[in-house]
């Protein structure tokens, strides 16, 4: 077909889509539109109903100044709107800022103790009793009361509703106080002043690049060049920035849900808020923090590796990346307007689907449907550059163990994302042109779901901590000054691990009432797991042994990485018993697993590649006192976060959950002392995210006024040593219009290896594309 | 005083032994090394002439490798084993010959319910059944024709808040049979450490084991929108 008749097809399509789109039914509305937290901004939302003064709202009981402490009996009522028809008269939403509500009847239920509303009996009514005990603050409280009329007799021709609003404040004895910050704002402000450091660093770094040039003229350019560089280096430097700057919010979120829950039955943030904000928390880091933190190490360091002048693909790369910011502003969109996803990160049907969930879910969706082509464009380039751009002389079992760990997740996620696309697209097309995969009443299936999402959530898990591994191992034995133990079992297990990922899965859904033999299977396969993971621990132990291991920052990072993932790794294997999953399952004891497995290991794994590549990537040293402070303050307030939650779990606390029940005269449930772990948590929490900051600032400072880095700093072995620090573009060889010229050639130690490949390497070999020299030699 | 059940506690310490084994072997190795094999300050011993570009020299040892391959295999085999008759205690099926809770009780029939501790299981000679349904953001139970000594549901105040009160008796078993109104649920009988999903359209069931005379909460464990964490309710088992 002509390019010009593909063109003008691929348009008509596109019109035609973009037709369908607007006239297909779209995100529902809320009454008073989007906005704010939906009962106290958005009016009455029972129905779609609109409102109207001729429902007059009254709340009767309350003191003009209230005594501390004091209960007072309440009234709730309204008068007008539809007449009543005898069933379903009305309802109403009574929310304070203070106090809290007690219910006397089984009329009205309360949400929170300071928000109430009626029950389905006394949706017949409209007057409500209750009780409203005041707080012991003394300061001046705020009610806000929707009422809701309704004439719900529909087969005789009613159905009509109209709803208003009451605001009303109650003197305390000292007055107003301090107005609580809506944490949506408290969000959004981080947000914006995250925004512009960010950008007054880049800023900074440009006058350091060009002192004598800091004008528009020579900044536009600049700039226009990061954003349209298809450069391996610049677009994982890319990565890198974004996938810190995510890490930043993702963790200003995980302060706002561990300020919620330093004590129980606090309301810092309402139970609407805080489900979006441990929802985006995941999803933040998962996808928009880890995985652009291994693709920035991966960009930067796999073309280097393996001696390859850029990527297979380079503007499929820059494609990669660019897709990322945008599917992050689909998947922050609902917050702002305060209908951000409140699904989980893992979005179980049916509520995904359903009418309670989130408008923003959509986006959200939207947004992860890019993320999955983001990674499938991903794989493709990694995969091909690897299998064709090797370095004369590197087989596949001479790759570098980082590269490989690179090979292996990339395999995993090409294999495992497209099942993670299709439910998404599934739920996109339920929540958008009303299909019916998951909607019960139509004969879908919610279970669909979580196979698809768990065939990918759990390989997924191990595609963000295998390229940890690979740093781990890259990183001991250059400090122990050893070559690897084990080089060829390495590469095994993390194939092995690749391949138990895929018939795992099943341990996610013990308690989903999957057939108990199919649960035994799975049981077995799961603790299979610890196999192959295993051998990589035991390894790297020995090649330790014999080595001199020098103590950088990123060797405490990989030593510390080895303490909290074996910690990770022994609390995994309480999973898969299934008598004690069916306790542990959906407690933090799961969350505090892993947190130790995906902070302890990838997170720990890749700031120890940040202290160990940042002298190739920048030319500059950084500042090992610094780093050492950095990984001592963290390290500690890290452990102070995690390890708590193992014995929270174990005695009841589930997540997920708003708050948290304290053992009471009535009912057992958590012991006292859980109150005083959870502020403990909350504590080592900030310290943890403030800590964090001393490596950026390190990084920051060591830009400017580090060392310069020598070529190979470290004394390691594999190519991206041998380059300048940092590396020329193309990052090796020259290419004279026709062919790639003086790209390095690997020399190996053990010839006689080299040139009889194990069985292994033969099969793989033939899977994979012929080395040729031609091939090879580029 | 027991964590959990007999039947948690008994798997909890088998594998809190295992772990306290394997990690203290994984730290007492890896703290040696990472004290005995430092290099003095200063001093860059290349042990194994690692040189920029070229592969460095193979470094292994067959008989290690196959032995911490083997042995963590060997403990997995031994782990699953002990994990396989509680996984079948949990989950036996009802009216089976060989369960461990007989058939549905007659009326008037006690369940007597008893730990095994020789067998390591709970064992009954028969039992009820309830059903529980759950909904966007409660519970409803439902006894069907049982005295209500076995079983009785009401209202509870918790923490100033109407929930749902089911009352059990002690040292019977209980096998519930579930439901859910709209999306996803799953109730958690925290002091009997079992929960099990449960999904509209469909019967889940779980095997509630009330051994101990006791007042505890039931808390919903698969997200469910808003009021998620607030759904609640009271559980007591009576003499």
């Amino acid at each position: 077909m002509e390019r010009k008749a593909l063109i003008t097809r691929s348009m008509v399509a596109m019109i035609l889509l973009s037709i369908a789109m607007v006239f297909s039914p779209a995100v529902n509305s809320l009454p008073g539109g989007i906005g704010g937290d939906t009962i106290q901004s958005a009016g009455c939302n029972c129905h779609n109903s609109f409102p109207s003064s001729d429902v007059i709202a009254s709340l009767e009981g309350l003191p003009e100044e209230y005594n501390v402490s004091e209960t007072y009996p309440i009234v709730v009522s309204f008068t007008g709107g539809p007449p009543e028809a005898g069933v379903n008269a009305g309802g109403f939403n009574l929310w304070s800022s203070g106090g809290e509500f007690s219910v006397i009847d089984a009329t009205v239920q309360a949400r929170s103790p300071g928000e109430v509303t009626h029950t389905e009996v006394g949706n017949d009514y409209r007057e409500w009793s209750l009780e409203w005990t005041a707080p012991s603050h003394g300061r001046d409280v705020d009610f806000i009361l929707h009422v809701n009329s309704v004439n719900g007799d529909d087969g005789n021709g009613g159905g009509l509703d109209e709803w208003n609003r009451l605001d009303l404040t109650v003197a305390g004895s000292l007055g107003p106080g301090l107005e609580q910050a809506d944490p949506y704002k408290v969000l959004g402000t981080l947000i914006i002043i995250s925004v512009i450091l960010l950008a007054a660093t880049i800023l900074y770094g440009f006058y350091r690049v060009n002192p004598d040039n800091f004008d528009w003229e020579h900044l536009a350019p600049w700039i226009v060049d990061w954003l349209t560089s298809t450069d391996h280096k610049k677009v994982g430097t890319l990565y890198f920035v974004a996938s810190l700057f995510f890490l930043g919010i993702g963790g200003i979120m995980a302060m706002m849900i561990r300020i919620q829950l330093a004590a129980p039955g606090l309301n810092f943030i309402s139970q609407d808020q805080y489900n979006q904000f441990f929802t985006l928390h995941g999803t933040t880091m998962i996808f928009l923090a880890a995985m652009p933190m291994i693709n920035g190490f991966a960009n930067w360091i796999v073309p280097l590796q393996i001696g390859a002048p850029d990527l297979a693909l380079p503007r499929i790369n820059a494609l990669s990346f660019w897709l990322q910011p945008f599917a992050a502003l689909l998947i922050f969109t609902g917050v702002f307007t305060g209908q951000g996803a409140d699904t989980g990160w893992t979005g179980y049907a049916p509520y995904v689907v359903s009418e309670g969930a989130h408008t923003g879910v959509t986006m959200w969706v939207a947004g992860q449907i890019m993320l999955v082509a983001s990674s499938t464009l991903t794989g493709i380039n990694f995969l091909t550059t690897m299998a064709v751009m090797r370095a004369e002389g590197m087989g596949w079992m001479q790759m570098p163990l980082f590269t490989w760990s690179i090979l292996v997740a990339n395999l995993m996620l090409f294999l495992s994302i497209p099942a993670f696309g299709v439910g998404l697209i599934q739920v996109y097309l339920d929540r958008t042109v009303s299909t019916a995969f998951y909607d019960i009443g139509a004969g879908g299936d919610p279970l669909l779901w979580s196979h698809l999402f768990w065939y990918f959530g759990h390989p997924e898990v191990y595609v963000v901590i295998v390229p940890a591994f690979g740093v781990i191992s890259e990183v001991l034995a250059t400090s122990a000054r050893r070559s690897v133990f084990g080089y060829r079992s390495m590469v095994y297990a993390m194939a092995g691990i690749g391949i138990v990922s895929f018939i795992v899965y099943g341990h996610h859904m013990f308690t989903s009432g999957m057939s108990p033999s199919l649960r035994f299977v799975t049981m077995l396969t799961t603790m299979l797991v610890a196999v192959p993971t295993g051998i990589k621990i035991f390894n790297w132990l020995k090649t330790m042994h014999g080595g001199s291991l020098v103590y950088r920052t990123h060797t405490l990072w990989a030593l510390g990485f080895l303490v909290t993932f074996t910690l990770g790794g022994i609390s995994g294997m309480f999973f898969p018993s299934m008598a004690m999953d069916v306790h542990l399952h959906e407690t933090y004891f799961v969350v505090a697993h892993f947190h130790y497995v995906l902070v302890g290991g990838t997170v720990f794994g890749f700031f120890s590649a940040i202290y160990y590549w940042y002298p190739k990537m920048t030319g500059r040293m950084m500042d090992e006192r610094l780093g050492t402070l950095h990984f001592l303050t963290a390290f500690v307030s890290y452990n102070g976060i995690f390890w708590p939650m193992h014995r929270l779990g174990v005695v009841g606390m589930a997540r997920r959950q708003h708050t948290y029940f304290i053992t009471t005269e009535d009912f057992n449930h958590l012991p006292e002392w859980a109150a005083d772990w959870n502020l403990f948590i909350s504590v080592s929490a900030f310290l943890f995210f403030f800590s964090n900051f001393i490596m950026i600032a390190n990084m920051l400072i060591s830009l400017v006024r580090g060392q310069k880095a020598p070529a190979d700093p470290w004394g390691g072995w594999s190519f991206e040593w041998m380059t300048s620090s940092p590396p020329p573009t193309p990052s090796f060889g020259r290419f004279d219009g026709e062919k790639w010229h003086d790209l390095p050639v690997l020399r190996d130690a053990n010839e006689h290896i080299a040139n009889e490949p194990g069985a292994f390497a033969s099969w793989f070999n033939r899977l994979m594309v012929p080395e040729n020299e031609e091939e090879v030699g580029h | 005083m027991g964590l959990i059940t007999p039947l948690y506690d008994m798997l909890w310490k088998e594998y809190l032994i295992w772990s306290l084994l394997v990690g203290g072997f994984t730290f007492g190795w890896l703290y040696h090394h990472t004290f005995f094999y430092r290099s003095e300050e200063g001093i860059d011993n290349n042990v194994d002439n690692l040189e920029v570009g070229v592969f460095p020299v193979h470094y292994e040892n067959l008989k290690l490798e196959v032995a911490w391959t083997i042995l963590p295999f060997f403990l997995i085999v031994y782990l699953a084993y002990i994990s396989w008759e509680p996984l079948d205690n949990i989950w036996s099926a009802a009216n089976a010959e060989d369960g461990y809770f007989g058939d549905e009780c007659l009326a008037g029939e006690a369940s007597n319910l008893y730990w095994d501790d020789s067998d390591g299981v709970y064992k009954a000679d028969c039992y009820h059944v309830i059903g529980i349904t759950g909904f966007q953001w409660s519970w409803e139970f439902d006894c069907y024709n049982l005295e209500e000594d076995v079983c009785a549901h009401g209202v509870v105040n918790i923490e100033g808040n109407d929930k749902p009160h089911l009352m059990l008796k002690a040292n019977s078993a209980y096998l519930t049979r579930m439901t859910s109104t709209d999306v996803t649920h799953a109730p958690w009988f925290v002091s009997h450490g079992v929960k099990e999903d449960i999904h509209a359209g469909k019967i889940s069931s779980q095997w509630v084991l009330a051994d101990d005379v006791e007042d505890f909460l039931l808390i919903c464990t698969e997200y469910c929108g808003d009021n998620h964490a607030y759904m609640i309710a009271g559980i007591s088992i009576h003499a």
